[in-house]
């Protein structure tokens, strides 16, 4: 088992955020991860600590007004201006060259940013998300869109309703504390910014065909993992990654829903370091 | 009757052979051990001429019900002596593992057909009054006393040889021949899954010797050690994971049962020969007789290879039909009630289990109720333990659910009061 990631802070374009690292941290290439909706850096954590015990420089954070971060006044909360952050969070942590791990919303995130920094994308990893040519948003995305049923819907979400709601959703149930946090997490800030996110993206599919135009000669190395019994993104998504990124190595895990690395965390953490392996040497020795 | 040589001078003319079977296979070689260690005089043809010609596209598996069979005819200790294996089933279910307390798990064999069909046709063939003909398939079906009376062999020079018997016995499979031209009924049901598998060498899997397989619902894997240290890796996804096995079998194998939760040690394993899949699976269950006829195994009923029953329903139908039979050709009675008391057989102990596979078969995720017993199964050794009688075939659906289905609504009420 891997060495424990440590935790931080990290202020970038204005916002301090929580940051989990490890790894060699003068690294110029690192494993960035970016969590969806809702998510956090916690979300990463395991995975943070198996890719920097494997060499490698590997960060997560926050993203603004998630997890317990705080967005400054004036954020943008749309995808384009959380992928403003992401660029500034890699400025300011001295990262040149990434390799992106996406889940759920991180996915559009991330792939703005590659879209504005193509040279500086290393290798991908996308988890239940990444191109979606086609696709219309889920039933819970459509309420959040919605104005006055969105926002009444956000009010009224408690604890055991956001509990049963995931958990319906999700083949083999997801461990209690994973969802604690989660709704510890989904406060009035997050609700908000999660409807701001949700609106400002009409069109989810939309930016699929650039992306696959930009990206695909490049042949960046990728890796993707889906949960066969994703209820949000649909497993079959998982090979349309190859028009983006042909001679993916593509996962469709058979017993997971839309969280694989929480509940086949071992085939993650084992799929995402031998990529790694394969995407790029290590910086340095592992650390055992 | 279309397939039958309605110029053969039939009547009055002595059968040369008691028996007549086509296909010298796991169930053609157990019906003519038995036969002619009874004293009859039987007649096996094979299409095949390679006296070491072996099912290719098998998980090998056989299930403890057929076991029995297996050792009524001798042959348990000469398998286990070939390194052949008596595992029990371990199962993952989301649930948590079903696990049949060791010492009340049904045991079932593991060995190559490489190495078992050569032995199981080597017994056949030394056994006194088995005459086996390698290289001769079926041509045409003879008629005798009011039904039919033998075949008419062909082999592969184009030489037609008559074989008259009393029974006509088709053990060719899941596309017979024998089944084709006596026109008896049968039923298709869909089959929705592929099936690839390959033998590995490489670490043995946790629970080796044991079988484990995987309830991914819908799709499904295995590992089952066998003889020579090697281990027999399967898949059996539904039909929309095709593309990626037909692509390159060998890698989506790996792939798939890496993948699995508590997935055995097949990245650190090397396949030992080429990867193989089926792809069409159409199950036939037939109307095992016909008047002075009958199918056995595969031919009789052809089943999802998922559930493993195939070798074993082999051995035990050649059982069935061989008790069945004898007290006709010792003069007790007529050869049509023998056979009326091998369909009925047939029928009492298969129907039930094949409603199940069928139904299964078709890639439907697990219903309400088999969600309820192995979610029960997984939490209680008891609910294991019947579920495992059901699953190695050692109780019809009929005898095990009327037990388990209340015992996996009380442990579920046990569970939900504990919480």
């Amino acid at each position: 088992m891997s060495a424990a990631a440590q935790r931080t802070t990290l202020l970038a374009g204005g916002t301090r955020t929580r940051l989990v690292q490890a790894g060699p941290a003068e690294a110029t290439e690192a494993v960035v991860f970016v969590h969806g909706n809702p998510g956090s850096a916690d979300d990463w954590e395991r995975l943070v600590a198996a890719a920097g015990a494997a060499g490698h420089r590997a960060v997560a954070f926050d993203l603004p007004d998630f997890g317990e971060t705080i967005a400054p006044d004036g954020f943008e909360h749309t995808p384009f201006g959380y992928a403003e952050f992401v660029a500034e969070a890699l400025q300011e942590l001295g990262i040149e060259r990434a390799q992106l791990v996406l889940h759920d919303f991180g996915g559009p995130i991330g792939l703005i940013w590659a879209m504005g920094h193509p040279d500086a994308l290393a290798g991908i990893v996308l988890i239940d998300t990444g191109v979606l040519p086609g696709y219309t948003w889920h039933t819970l995305a459509r309420v959040w869109r919605t104005p006055v049923l969105g926002e009444l819907f956000q009010a009224i979400t408690n604890r055991s309703g956001y509990r049963f709601a995931l958990n319906r959703n999700e083949p083999r149930g997801l461990p209690r504390e994973f969802v604690e946090t989660m709704y510890d997490h989904y406060d009035r800030r997050t609700r908000r910014a999660v409807l701001k996110l949700y609106r400002a993206t009409p069109d989810p599919g939309g930016m699929s065909e650039n992306l696959i135009g930009l990206l695909a000669p490049r042949q960046i190395p990728a890796l993707v993992i889906w949960g066969e019994h994703d209820a949000y993104l649909p497993a079959s998504y998982a090979h349309e990654q190859e028009k983006a990124f042909p001679g993916a190595d593509v996962h469709v895990l058979a017993t997971s829903g839309h969280w694989p690395f929480v509940d086949a965390p071992e085939t993650v953490e084992r799929l995402l370091v031998e990529f790694l392996a394969r995407a790029g040497a290590p910086v340095s020795e592992p650390a055992g | 009757m279309s397939g039958t040589d309605s110029q053969s001078p039939i009547i009055g003319d002595p059968p040369a052979y008691d028996a007549v079977i086509v296909g010298a296979s796991l169930a053609g070689c157990a019906t003519a051990i038995q036969l002619g260690r009874a004293g009859l005089r039987v007649a096996m043809i094979e299409k095949q001429p390679d006296p070491n010609a072996f099912k290719r596209m098998c998980s090998h598996f056989i299930q403890a019900s057929g076991v029995p069979a297996i050792e009524r005819l001798g042959l348990l200790e000469p398998i286990e002596a070939a390194g052949g294996l008596r595992p029990q089933m371990h199962m993952w279910t989301r649930w948590g593992w079903v696990e049949a307390p060791p010492d009340r798990a049904g045991r079932g064999v593991n060995l190559r057909r490489e190495v078992l069909d050569p032995m199981v046709r080597n017994t056949a063939a030394e056994t006194p009054g088995v005459e086996v003909m390698l290289g001769w398939s079926v041509e045409r079906l003879l008629r005798g006393d009011g039904g039919f009376g033998g075949v008419v062999a062909r082999d592969r020079e184009g030489t037609e040889r008559e074989l008259r018997g009393r029974l006509t016995i088709g053990a060719d499979g899941r596309d017979s021949k024998v089944a084709e031209l006596s026109e008896v009924p049968v039923k298709t049901y869909p089959h929705n899954r592929i099936a690839y598998g390959g033998y590995f060498e490489g670490p043995p899997p946790k629970h080796s010797p044991d079988s484990t397989i995987w309830f991914l619902d819908p799709h499904w894997a295995a590992a089952f050690p066998t003889d020579s240290d090697l281990t027999f890796y399967a898949a059996m996804p539904t039909k929309d994971r095709l593309p990626e096995f037909k692509r390159d079998p060998e890698a989506a194998l790996v792939r798939f049962v890496a993948d699995v939760p508590e997935a055995p040690p097949i990245l650190d394993s090397r396949p030992v020969e080429p990867v193989l899949g089926k792809i069409e699976m159409t199950n036939r269950m037939r109307k095992p007789v016909a008047p002075g006829l009958a199918l056995i195994g595969d031919a009789a009923l052809a089943t999802d290879p998922l559930f493993g029953v195939g070798c074993g329903w082999a051995f035990q139908s050649a059982e069935w039909l061989s008790d069945a039979v004898l007290p006709a050709f010792q003069g007790e009675e007529s050869l049509e009630q023998g056979l009326e008391r091998y369909r009925r057989r047939h029928a009492r102990e298969l129907r039930g289990h094949a409603f199940l596979i069928h139904d299964y078969a078709t890639g439907r995720p697990m219903s309400a109720v088999e969600r309820l017993m192995f979610s029960a199964a997984a939490q209680d050794p008891k609910a294991a333990e019947l579920l495992d009688r059901m699953g190695t075939r050692r109780a019809r659906p009929q005898q095990a659910m009327p037990r388990l289905l209340p015992r996996a609504v009380a442990v579920h009420a046990r569970h939900a009061l504990a919480r």
